[in-house]
């Protein structure tokens, strides 16, 4: 069974390549300068045939409009660190794959090109882009135009054992944060936990930001310019979160999980819930078939105040100081042809941003993941929302407030009010930086 | 032009492709990163000029003042402890023992091993499900219950500094090998016709013989583990609760906010005491090259 699997992914991956190959030599370029070489940075995903497509498919589309090409896949947890040392010493590529909080911040700083006729051209070509990452993509108030061109959306979905709460009767996703309790509370037997949700201080421990949002809380204020984090629906969420600690329901360690720790306690049966966006699909369907067989993906559950479930675009961006401004621009627009990115959907863990990307054969409802990444797309809340999305709130996020919050209250057993204070403290220090 | 002073500006010319080296790869790094912790600036930006801002704002945070105790903690606590493993393991050695060849080599493992291979193996023997410390605890019947080794604040810290002891403590060990090599052989048996017995000959002859070696070693293991960030950050990431966050992990924090000038003002705040560190272990260093 794994063979026929596994022969069907290749058989897949391959026939994108060849397809790739094919297509790229029927994008001829305009007017290209020859003996150049463009450099593109792609970030690298939890799949390695994505992956290869990328770098095949830039190379081919090189090798075919008689373009040299140099693919480099960058881990994106080092995105920040690779672009700072290439920004200070003038080394940045060509083009690269670029996520929403570096694409905001190098726009405001002109490091790209603005390119808004060519997003208007691929938009106009299918059918329009989804609203969510049109908008939350906009540099134009930063930069004078759009200096993105987005081409995937990830977010967190809730991944559960259907194998475990179907026979505890929960045949149904949870609907709110508390029901999820409930279900999990039912087949939580150590060493099977019910909530496999990072508290550590890793990017993947900042949904609580969103389950904080979900029962009212907001990070600051509507201008985006005051913290407001103490709050009696932070207290609510804090009780929730509690609660939910004392009844034993997060497995051991998850309080310094680095990026993995989600993946691995799903992967190693230790969790019957997990948020994620689609990584531990892709390594169970292709290492445990039978895990991903008992494996169901639904959209995050609903807080009082309504479902908050952020998108995070991606994009391609031009390096302003690029010689290679047309090469570059023709990569792009080649890189957001539908036949390519069905290919690269299809092993990749992004849902669409283009509408006539839904109808491609990727989101036809056949892969669970890019089903829900599918409605992700089309649903999901923008980024920080209800808070703006500013360089405060990237900046509270990556110091992990929230989670640290968390790890007060339940590895520290302060109170609620003196983990609020800390927080508030440190958020205020933050917006008053921008302020 | 003299012929002393064409000798002398001849010297010059051949010293200054390494001086112009040592500035470039040294000096400008080193002063450019004290610039720009006086900065603002972040990614892509040239920044300002803010005096000391990111200082204070460094300062008040509570993350900041876990760090300095936490730093101070793991230099202090490792440094004793692999003095104690290091010098004990090296007493031993250098006995005429059978196989002590092999048993130095295999002392070495740690050391020789990639930081990342060892503190994730740590990290892997740490895990409170299936990790080998629990293991070894339900088997042997010490303990039946799960330890969070690395995920609670009261065993946290002890677990980091046990896996940097285990990777550091062989640089110990080998150092004050070679300086116990050192001591002349004649000393002991003018101690011995003497009357002392061992730990008169340890305290007379063996400590002031290798007393610079480990003070030197010291030093030396001290601004490295001040340094270090992949024992931290590959175990706890500074958590939990900031219980084991280090100044190159809030350092590393700072990055990833992608305020360059904030993360340069960490590492600056190292630099006095650090400063100090390697003065004290040059200037050592030169004396018993001198003697």
């Amino acid at each position: 069974m794994n063979e026929t699997k596994w022969s069907r992914r290749k058989l897949l991956g391959t026939a994108a390549s060849g397809l790739a190959l094919a297509a790229a030599t029927s994008f001829p370029m305009p007017a290209i300068a020859q003996g150049k070489k463009l450099t593109y940075w792609g970030g690298l995903i939890f799949s390695d045939d994505a992956n290869k497509l990328l770098v095949d498919t830039i190379n081919a589309w090189g090798a075919a409009n008689g373009v040299a090409t140099e693919v480099v896949m960058i881990n994106q947890n080092e995105t920040t660190q690779k672009v700072s040392a290439a920004v200070a010493s003038n080394t940045m590529p060509d083009a690269l794959d670029v996520g929403l909080d570096l694409l905001m911040l190098l726009s405001r700083q002109g490091v790209f090109s603005t390119i808004d006729d060519l997003y208007t051209k691929v938009g106009d070509a299918q059918g329009g882009w989804f609203e969510g990452p049109a908008k939350a993509t906009d540099t134009s108030a930063v930069a004078g135009g759009r200096t993105g061109l987005p081409f995937g959306v990830n977010g967190n979905l809730l991944l559960r054992r259907k194998d475990l709460l179907e026979p505890a009767g929960f045949a149904e996703p949870p609907a709110t944060w508390d029901e999820l309790v409930a279900q999990a509370t039912a087949v939580n037997k150590p060493p099977v936990f019910g909530l496999g949700l990072a508290l550590s201080n890793v990017g993947d421990a900042n949904l609580q930001i969103s389950v904080l949002q979900s029962y009212g809380g907001r990070i600051a204020d509507d201008a985006g310019k005051v913290c407001t984090i103490k709050s009696e629906a932070t207290r609510t969420w804090l009780t929730w979160l509690k609660s939910a600690w004392d009844k034993g329901l997060f497995p051991p360690g998850n309080t310094t999980w680095d990026g993995a720790g989600d993946n691995q306690a799903y992967l190693s049966g230790q969790a019957a819930f997990i948020a994620n966006t689609g990584s531990v699909g892709i390594a169970a369907r292709k290492d445990d078939p039978e895990l991903f067989a008992a494996s169901l993906f639904s959209p995050l559950p609903a807080g009082p105040m309504g479902r908050i479930s952020p998108i995070t675009p991606q994009s391609r961006a031009i390096t302003k100081a690029s010689g290679n401004q047309d090469e570059a621009r023709a990569l792009l627009e080649y890189l957001a042809n539908p036949d390519f990115m069905n290919a690269y959907f299809s092993v990749a863990i992004y849902g669409p941003v283009l509408k006539a990307q839904e109808s491609v054969a990727a989101f036809n409802g056949d892969n669970a993941i890019l089903a829900g990444l599918l409605g992700l797309a089309k649903a999901g809340t923008a980024p920080g929302a209800p808070d703006v999305y500013n360089a405060a709130f990237a900046d509270f996020s990556a110091n992990f407030v929230v989670p640290k919050m968390a790890q007060r209250v339940v590895v520290d057993g302060w109170d609620f009010d003196r983990a609020m204070d800390e927080a508030q403290a440190t958020g205020d220090a933050i917006y008053a930086k921008y302020a | 032009m003299t012929a002393a002073l064409r000798l002398r500006l001849f010297a010059y010319m051949l010293v200054a492709p390494v001086v112009l080296l040592i500035l470039g790869l040294v000096a400008y790094p080193f002063l450019f990163a004290i610039w720009v912790s006086f900065t603002d600036q972040v990614i892509g930006s040239v920044g300002r000029f803010i005096g000391f801002d990111n200082f204070i704002y460094l300062s008040k945070s509570a993350t900041f003042g876990a760090a300095i105790w936490n730093t101070i903690t793991i230099v202090l606590v490792s440094d004793v402890l692999k003095l104690g493993i290091g010098l004990g393991l090296a007493l031993l050695v250098h006995q005429a023992l059978p196989g002590r060849g092999l048993f130095r080599s295999v002392l070495m493992l740690p050391w020789a091993m990639p930081a990342f291979v060892a503190f994730l193996t740590w990290r892997v023997l740490y895990q409170p499900l299936g990790g080998g410390i629990n293991l070894i605890l339900n088997q042997t019947g010490l303990y039946s219950g799960t330890i969070d080794w690395l995920g609670q604040r009261q065993t946290a810290m002890s677990s980091v500094i046990i896996a940097s002891v285990w990777r550091g403590f062989p640089f110990w060990f080998v150092s004050i090998l070679a300086a116990l090599q050192t001591v002349p052989r004649e000393l002991y048996e003018a101690a011995t016709v003497d009357g002392a017995n061992r730990w008169q000959r340890f305290w007379s002859v063996t400590v002031p013989g290798i007393r610079q070696v480990v003070i030197v070693t010291t030093l030396l293991s001290s601004i490295w583990t001040a340094n270090a960030f992949e024992h931290v950050w590959l175990l706890t990431q500074g958590g939990p609760s900031d219980a084991t966050m280090v100044f190159p992990v809030l350092a590393y924090y700072g990055m990833q906010t992608q305020r360059i000038g904030e993360a340069a003002a960490v590492s600056v705040y190292m630099l006095p005491v650090l400063g100090i560190l390697v003065i004290l272990a040059t200037s050592l260093m030169m004396r018993r090259e001198e003697q």
